[in-house]
Parts: C-alpha cells; sequence; structure tokens
C-alpha cells in the first residue's frame, strides 16, 4: 500500500518544481560563498589557517536557512496538489488507511531534502577543490555539516507538515514559516528549547550531536502527535 | 473602484489576514525583548534597539512576509474559478488590479504601524529612559514602507501567475536570502531592489535627507524598479487568459 502511494506522489510531484527547488536550495547556499570567495578570497583565506575548515563554516551560515525555507516551501507545495483540487476526499476514498497518506507526503519530503543535503555535501566539495584551498580535506567536517542539520531539521518538518495538511488556507503554513525562518536566523539568540534553533547546530554544550539526537526524538513525536491529528480529522 | 475596493475588504475579513499582519509586529517585539543588544555606548537607547530589530524585520521579514500577503489577497480567486466570476462583473482588469494593490500596501502600512508600536512597547517594558526619537523612527517606518513598494506589486504579479501559494513565496525567497549578503556590498547594495527596505529602515545612513537613503537612488532603484514591477505585472495580468 505505502508503495503505491508512494509512486503516485512522485508522481504528482513530477514537472511542478519540485526537482528544481532541491537542486536550488543547495546550489544556491554554495552560490552565495561562491559570490562571498569570489569577492574577497584573499581576505577570508587570512582569517584562519585552517582554510578548509574556516570555508565549510562559511558555508554553514546559510545552511540552516536555506533548510528551513526548504522545508516550508516543499510541504506547503506538497499538500496544495491535494488542497487546490479538492482532491483529498478522492485520495482518502482509495482503499488506504490514512496513516500511510500521511507517513507517505512525509517520506517523500524527507527524501527530496535528503537529496538536497547530498548535493550540499557535492556542491561545498566541488567549489571548495576550485577554489584551491589549501591542507587535508576534511571530511568527517563535511559530511558533520551537510547532514547534521537534515536531522535537526527534523522537528520543523513535522511540524510544518502537520498545519500545512490540516489548514485549508495555505497561507497559514507559510506564515508560521515565515516566522520559523526569522527565528532560525535569530538563532543565536534563541534559548535552547526552541526547535528552530536546532539546524544551526549550536547549543549550551558545543556538541551538535545533540541537536541531531534531539530533533530526530521531537521530530518523531511531532510527527506523531500531527499523524494522529490528521486521522481523527474530517476529511471535507 | 470603490465597490471593487470594497468587495475586496469583504474578502479579505475572513481570510485570517489579522494573524498575518500582527506576526510582524509580534516579531519586533519578541527581538527586541531577547537580551542581546549591549548598550555599551553612550548613545540613545532607542537607537541601539531600532538598529537590532531592524537587521531582522526590514532584512528578511518584511520582503518575505509581503509576498504571503499578496497570495493571500489572491486566495479567492484562485479557488473555483473566482477570477470568472469576479471579471465577468462590470469591472475593468485594470482596476481590479489596481485595487487588490490598494488594499495591499495598505496592509503593510497597518503592519509598519503595529511594528513601530512594538518598537515603543518594548522600550517601555525595558523603562527605556531617553526621549523617543519619533523624527528618525518615523523616516524609518515610512521609509520601508515606500521601499517594499515595487516588491508587494511583483509578488501581486507572481500571485496572480502562481495558483498556488508556495511557488511565489519561493519566487520571493530566492531573490529576498541574497539580500543578507547584497547589503555588505557597497556596490550593489544601493541598486538591489530587495535590499531597499533594509537601506531605508536603517537609521544609520545619512539623515540630512527626508529619508535614510539619498533621493537619486530612492527615485531610480525603488521607483524605477516600481515601475517595471507594477506594469509589468498588469501588462500580465491584461493578457492572463482566465
Amino acid at each position: 500500500m505505502i508503495k503505491n502511494l508512494l509512486c503516485a506522489d512522485f508522481l504528482k510531484i513530477k514537472r511542478k518544481g519540485f526537482w528544481f527547488l532541491t537542486f536550488l536550495g543547495p546550489f544556491g547556499v554554495v552560490a552565495l560563498q561562491m559570490v562571498n570567495y569570489g569577492v574577497r578570497k584573499d581576505y577570508l583565506l587570512q582569517q584562519s589557517n585552517d582554510e578548509w575548515g574556516y570555508y565549510i563554516l562559511n558555508v554553514s551560515t546559510f545552511t540552516p536557512l536555506a533548510l528551513v525555507l526548504g522545508v516550508v516551501i516543499l510541504t506547503s507545495f506538497m499538500t496544495s496538489v491535494e488542497n487546490e483540487t479538492n482532491a483529498w476526499k478522492q485520495l482518502i476514498a482509495f482503499p488506504v488507511t490514512k496513516i500511510s497518506v500521511y507517513l507517505s507526503k512525509l517520506t517523500v519530503l524527507a527524501l527530496l531534502l535528503f537529496i538536497s543535503s547530498f548535493l550540499l555535501m557535492l556542491f561545498t566539495l566541488g567549489f571548495g577543490m576550485i577554489l584551491e584551498l589549501q591542507g587535508q580535506i576534511p571530511y568527517g567536517k563535511l559530511l558533520k555539516h551537510s547532514f547534521y542539520p537534515y536531522f535537526a531539521v527534523t522537528p520543523v518538518l513535522a511540524l510544518q507538515l502537520w498545519i500545512a495538511i490540516v489548514s485549508k488556507n495555505q497561507g497559514v503554513p507559510i506564515a508560521v514559516g515565515v516566522l520559523g525562518v526569522i527565528l532560525t536566523y535569530s538563532a543565536y539568540l534563541l534559548p535552547d528549547w526552541m526547535i528552530w534553533k536546532w539546524p544551526s547546530l549550536i547549543n549550551e554544550w558545543d556538541e551538535p550531536l545533540i541537536n541531531v539526537l534531539l530533533g530526530v526524538g521531537v521530530g518523531s513525536l511531532l510527527y506523531i502527535i500531527g499523524m494522529f491529528d490528521f486521522v481523527r480529522r474530517d476529511v471535507k | 473602484m470603490l465597490s471593487i475596493l470594497s468587495s475586496e475588504w469583504f474578502k479579505l475579513r475572513k481570510s485570517g489576514i489579522i494573524f498575518i499582519i500582527t506576526a510582524g509586529p509580534l516579531v519586533g517585539l519578541i527581538i527586541g525583548l531577547l537580551p542581546s543588544f549591549p548598550n555599551e555606548i553612550e548613545i540613545n537607547q532607542w537607537y541601539m534597539l531600532v538598529l537590532g530589530i531592524n537587521l531582522t524585520y526590514a532584512l528578511l521579514f518584511l520582503p518575505l512576509i509581503t509576498g504571503v500577503l499578496a497570495s493571500v489577497i489572491c486566495r479567492y480567486e484562485h479557488q473555483a474559478g473566482g477570477w470568472k466570476q469576479l471579471l465577468s462583473l462590470p469591472v475593468t482588469r485594470w482596476r481590479v488590479f489596481t485595487a487588490k494593490y490598494m488594499v495591499l500596501i495598505f496592509l503593510v502600512l497597518i503592519m509598519q504601524l503595529l511594528y513601530l508600536s512594538s518598537i515603543y512597547g518594548v522600550g517601555m517594558i525595558k523603562g527605556f529612559t531617553d526621549p523617543f526619537p519619533i523624527n528618525i523612527v518615523w523616516k524609518s517606518i515610512l521609509g520601508g514602507w515606500i521601499a517594499t513598494l515595487p516588491l508587494v506589486a511583483l509578488q501581486l504579479g507572481l500571485s496572480i501567475f502562481f495558483k498556488s501559494f508556495a511557488a511565489p513565496f519561493a519566487v520571493n525567497v530566492v531573490f529576498t536570502l541574497p539580500t543578507i549578503l547584497v547589503v555588505n556590498s557597497e556596490h550593489f547594495g544601493p541598486y538591489y531592489p530587495w535590499a531597499q527596505p533594509f537601506s531605508m529602515m536603517n537609521i544609520g545612513g545619512g539623515t540630512d535627507n527626508v529619508f535614510f537613503v539619498p533621493w537619486d537612488q530612492l527615485l531610480i532603484v525603488v521607483g524605477g524598479s516600481f515601475i517595471i514591477f507594477f506594469f509589468g505585472s498588469l501588462q500580465y495580468f491584461y493578457r492572463k487568459p482566465i
């Protein structure tokens, strides 16, 4: 059942710009560094002895922002397929459970974002090589800064998917998303318990892994709450 | 014209617009109350506060939320053939577009005024004793409003073009995010339309003019992009097959 639903969901996102956005997010994040390094490469290289480390740090200043924006846009886009055409009724009328409908939407989104994170790693590595940065390539750090934010953003994904699926008016999830983006942008000011801070991998203990574990844990919890809310709701 | 405006107003009342408009001042309030702006230098306390909040509000929030407002205002028409119904009335497309645009800029103005009151509120809560620099804050609030006029026109056009909410928002994000880098650049900052809300709200700029940016920059960049975006969107709406 879930396999068929996934197939259907992948068909629905065809030729709507999903794949383009999946590519654009990581490309944009690295492109901003292309501009940054293009304008003032000499100055930036003087900032630190660890050229690769400093470069990856620069890239990752925009990663949380792009990731949260990506979550907001993709979730709203994903549910707008059903919302615009009032197709929820038709979809639920099939011999599928509401739980699996919800799960399938989440799986597609999680997969798209995972591809984004993977592309981010490739682009970061590629542009770093083009820049001919000195020293050993820190693969561990590269992996961390590409995939840790992905797991830490899970609660935001679960929350946005919940709001986007249950609201008739897609202005609501987008407005909540804009607030989330603003909170992510000011992450360094926020207290540690706010989910929008986690993708930035900052915390009191200076241990990014805590954000990842918290993210996956709270994300699953929010996902389950959202799913049961969706199951209990009437489909209009 | 008046009847189109009032019908827009009726459509708006049930669309949850209050929630979106109050989000802006709320952001200002939250960021302002976070303990983050050390006031080490001896200047008016209000300056530091406004500088700090504007950094987030004008740079990202204002350009992004105008796009959401524009989508909300076209929502009823995109549902179930609303464009057909609206345009079969004895109205011209020019008037429909202008009415929607006027409602939008009115909403942004209200949001700016609420933002002003939230700045004042933060100061009151923190117990500022310095005199409130009303002249400078006014310039900032009105300047930010004027700078969003072209962006609102473009977003309205995009919202008419796309049926979904996410697509115009995505376009908006693509243009707004680079602002974070662009405002640091002396060469590109003054010419980038999406950076203008920040430049015009940033109270550090030259204070001799009416606004915080030189007149020629205001006229060429904001005025020029307004003409392009407004008439471009209008032209598209004229030709849009309903």
